[in-house]
């Protein structure tokens, strides 16, 4: 195969590039100065600190909360969504899925923001709005994972369960979701994954009192900037670096998502 | 028609109405409408204490109802088309550094053994596990100390950093489909490195590149929190307007008319790449 | 295969969250999805208190003794700026117990029905608090708010390099003057705030800080945009540690943040110190007050906190501690001779004429200041 050594410099270059921060951002986790900026020693210390922040508890488990949920409610919802687009072809649903994905995220979180203060008034905002907002936005790629998943199998299999007399139900529960499923299993493991790492959306759609993992970094980042963040932000590394690993075990064509919205794009829009 | 079919045409259609209704419903509930009230809300007066100000109701008129006033204030002033010219800028850098960045990678995926192209695209998209904060929070550590904080280059970095994966992905699985025997021909033919590049690998990647820079561009525009967090004084973009009315000067009605300005060019980009990526395939 | 996988998923998941959290509660674990709308039990005791605060407006020290008094957890968030805390508590704040918002903000959630009726009956300690911080012009009678501290927006600086600079401070034309801030380029940052920066600058042209005539906004712009050239950034907060740093010799912000700076140099041994300067053209005063939310979780905890926070040796803390100033009578005793002479933190009669504070603009001219920011912004 052609690789030239410019090839493999230049590559190598840009994963060194991708590495970098991540790995001083660890590094800086165990340094025992407050202010980021030379190498004064090791310590833990700021792990200690953030297990006893209450704050960091509650956004903790309000990150959680609003994760399992929406995990949940998206992959029903997409996973519906995505039979319904292989199957019936319909002409808005792919439209009103995939939409949210190729807009600017600060659109939707904006336009929920302005629906749900105009229809439920001042204080709307909660975890119920954020699991809203969250489930809108996860809908599309849960439905795109599980229309990869039909659009790559034989129809006969199908149609003899309708040969043979199955209703609908029938078909579903015993042909159709068993096939499906780790196409589902990973629609709601990325569905998790993106609800645990939104930043722009909740920003606009948690009301001061909710804060979530991400809006606490952000808090921390732009006000009181300490290595608690750098703690912080290594555990959640860990935390989605583990996700990331289960769904690849679970669905290891989940990766090439990205390209499978390109395509869902194109053919709504045309 | 035998019963059974007839049967059968009914559970299809129920089948359709339970699988379609409720992700339908939903969406049109918390994205459809929405984006409808927004729309509205564009046309509205602020309220009083930010917010909207009530459509009717015994107020003195220029303060309930409908207006132009939003879009009116946005075409007096050079200042918001200047933003939005800025914005676009720093869309189109920041796609064609991704563009640069992303290629040579895309390549030695491509041009791997079958067995280790999966790792290699894991290894691409790993960082990108991290949160999208932590990931502008790692360049400000390595960019204070060396003076770039606070600068349009950090800006710019920034952006790259945290979009690369999408333009890594769309050209690597184009470029993964090239037959190399096209390569051996060239060679063949005398063509050196460079022109084997960009005479027949480079155009046939031309939709890869198109894809990656559509995913690159459109949310690079609404983009908020780098230029926030790594940005200096002179780097406010279309998506800190946008913030800065809803969370800041409280004038939703003006963030909406530049939300739907934003919107318009959103899907102008849109429309004008369609409309390449036919042009495209009629070539092709 | 995959629903063990899923099983043991959420498993690993939950215990490494419960383990980071260092809160071996049962409750989270099993529990979750039914009690996860209301409020968690971090705590032994499991009662806690939410309090909304600005950054850096509160002494360690005063946590840990009111936590060991109520036997509770305070648990705290902050904002950073006045437009922020504005927006975010106008788009409501449900959660919350407390919350310290400055004057004018009081009024507007009084009118947005978000706070509720303090009852004076609950607070021991009201009679302590000095009466020029009571019955002010937002709230008369105090019935929805009681006074928490105050503080000034003004320049903060590093004493060595002005020094060295030879540069005046007593006055705003060290943030506005390009003759003195060619030496200052790239060395200064001003508040990431439309108010307070046009509050300066409203002031060193010799207006009043709520001045909204357009003639006179519009002049307040041309100021800025002369002098932005020469500023390194808008700056929420961020400004404390670039002070301590070094990497700032000059700051427009709040007294207790130049404080902040002041002591952190110092606790790292930097060979400088961060001054700060009230303006003979006058400053922005912020007397920021505790009220209730209306929905407020722990109301008696609340209540608690409050009369806590106005005691004397709380007060006296956030003088101490944070370089804000006092709002009870009684401690001055308490609080330290350097702290009590310094002008910034509590400034003689004389001075006090010379602040002002910001009131909410009416819509219409809330748009033009907002225009003429965004001008600011991009231009």
């Amino acid at each position: 195969m052609r690789k030239s050594p410019l090839l493999r410099i230049s590559a190598a270059l840009v994963f060194a590039f991708l590495y970098i921060p991540l790995i001083v951002v660890v590094i800086f986790s165990f340094n025992a100065s407050k202010l980021n900026a030379e190498w004064v020693g090791f310590t833990l210390d700021w792990y200690r600190v953030l297990f006893h922040n209450e704050r960091m508890l509650i956004a903790a488990r309000n990150s959680l909360f609003i994760a399992t949920m929406a995990a949940m409610l998206a992959t029903i919802l997409g996973t519906m969504a995505g039979i319904a687009m292989h199957r019936f072809r319909p002409r808005f649903l792919p439209f009103m899925a995939l939409t949210p994905l190729a807009m600017p995220e600060i659109l939707l979180g904006v336009s929920l923001l302005i629906f749900f203060i105009s229809a439920f008034g001042e204080n709307a905002l909660s975890l119920l709005t954020v699991i809203i907002a969250h489930t809108t936005f996860c809908i599309g790629f849960v439905a795109i994972i599980v229309r990869a998943r039909l659009s790559g199998m034989d129809e006969s299999v199908f149609e003899a369960a309708r040969d043979l007399g199955a209703t609908p139900w029938q078909s579903f529960r015993l042909v159709t979701f068993p096939l499906i499923r780790p196409a589902v299993v990973a629609g709601a493991l990325m569905s998790f994954t993106l609800s645990i790492d939104d930043f722009v959306i909740t920003f606009f759609t948690a009301g001061a009192g909710v804060p979530t993992l991400p809006l606490t970094i952000y808090t921390m980042i732009k006000i009181a900037v300490t290595p608690e963040v750098n703690a912080l932000s290594t555990l959640m590394m860990l935390l989605t670096l583990f996700l990331i690993v289960v769904a690849s075990k679970v669905a290891p064509d989940l990766f090439r998502s990205k390209r499978l919205v390109k395509d869902d794009e194109a053919e709504s829009k045309a | 028609m035998s019963l059974i079919q007839a049967t059968r045409i009914r559970g299809e259609r129920w089948l359709k109405f339970i699988v379609s209704a409720p992700p339908f419903v939903f969406l049109l509930l918390f994205f459809l409408l929405p984006a409808l009230i927004m729309v509205v809300a564009s046309f509205r007066y602020p309220g009083e204490f930010g917010g909207l100000a009530p459509l009717f109701g015994d107020l003195p008129a220029g303060e309930k109802g409908l207006t132009l006033e939003n879009y009116q204030i946005f075409f007096s002033d050079f200042v918001y088309a200047q933003i939005f010219l800025k914005s676009l800028g720093v869309a189109a850098l920041t796609t064609l550094v991704c563009l640069v960045m992303a290629y040579p990678v895309a390549l030695l995926i491509a041009r791997s053994p079958k067995k280790s192209r999966d790792l290699l695209v894991l290894l691409c998209v790993l960082p990108f596990a991290s949160n999208f904060l932590v990931r502008i929070y790692a360049w400000m550590i390595i960019l204070g100390p060396m003076d770039l904080l606070f600068t349009r280059f950090a800006v710019i970095v920034g952006m790259v950093y945290v979009h690369l994966p999408f333009m890594i992905l769309p050209l690597y699985t184009n470029l993964e489909k090239h037959d190399p025997t096209l390569l051996d021909a060239a060679q063949d033919l005398g063509a050196n490195a460079w022109n084997r590049f960009w005479k027949v690998t480079f155009p046939m990647s031309l939709p890869g590149i198109f894809s990656g820079s559509v995913l690159v561009f459109i949310p690079v525009l609404g983009m908020f929190a780098i230029p926030e967090i790594l940005g200096g004084k002179d780097d406010w973009l279309v998506g800190n307007m946008i913030k800065e009315s809803f969370l800041g000067t409280r004038d939703w009605p003006f963030g909406s008319m530049l939300s739907m300005m934003l919107t318009i060019v959103v899907l102008g980009i849109a429309a004008l790449s369609m409309a390449f990526a036919k042009r495209g395939m009629r070539h092709a | 295969m995959t629903r063990t996988l899923l099983t043991s998923f959420f498993c690993v998941f939950f215990s490494f969250f419960v383990a980071a959290c260092g809160a071996p509660d049962p409750a989270l674990t099993a529990s979750d999805e039914e009690g996860a709308t209301e409020e968690m039990k971090p705590s032994p005791t499991g009662r806690f208190v939410r309090f909304y605060n600005w950054n850096n407006y509160i002494a360690d020290t005063t946590v840990e003794r009111f936590e060991k008094k109520c036997n509770c957890r305070m648990v705290q968030d902050y904002f950073s700026d006045h437009e922020e805390m504005l927006a975010k508590l106008a788009a409501g704040a449900t959660g919350y117990d407390v919350m310290v918002p400055t004057g004018n903000v009081v009024e507007t959630l009084m009118a947005q029905k978000m706070i509720q009726p303090i009852d004076k009956s609950r607070l021991k300690n009201l009679d302590q608090v000095k009466p020029e911080f009571l019955d002010m012009w937002f709230d008369s009678g105090n019935q929805y708010s009681v006074p928490y501290g105050y503080s000034i927006t003004l320049i903060g600086y590093n004493a060595e390099k002005i020094k060295e600079l030879d540069l005046p401070v007593d006055s705003w034309a060290l943030i506005f003057e390009p003759e003195l801030l060619k030496k200052l380029k790239g060395k200064i940052t001003v508040m990431d705030s439309q108010r307070e920066l046009f509050a300066a600058a409203l002031l060193y042209l010799g207006y009043s800080v709520n001045d909204s005539d357009e003639a006179h906004l519009k002049e307040a712009r041309d100021l800025i945009l002369r002098a932005k050239p020469y500023w390194a950034a808008f700056n929420a907060s961020s400004y404390i540690k670039e002070l301590t740093i070094g990497n700032i010799w000059v700051a427009h912000g709040y007294s207790n943040d130049m404080f902040q700076a002041d002591q952190d140099a110092k606790a790292a041994g930097r060979p400088f110190t961060i001054a700060s300067s009230l303006p003979k053209e006058g400053a922005v005063l912020a007397v920021d007050n505790m009220v209730i939310h209306k929905s407020a979780p722990h109301l008696d905890l609340a209540y608690q906190l409050i009369d806590f926070l106005i005691d004397k040796q709380s007060t006296a803390e956030l003088s101490n501690l944070t370089g804000s100033g006092s709002i009870n009578e009684l401690s001055l005793e308490y609080i330290e001779q350097d702290i009590k002479e310094n002008k910034a933190v509590f400034p003689d009669a004389e001075t006090f004429e010379r602040l002002q504070m910001l009131k909410d603009y009416p819509r219409k001219e809330r748009r033009l200041a907002n225009r003429l920011w965004t001008e600011i912004k991009v231009k």
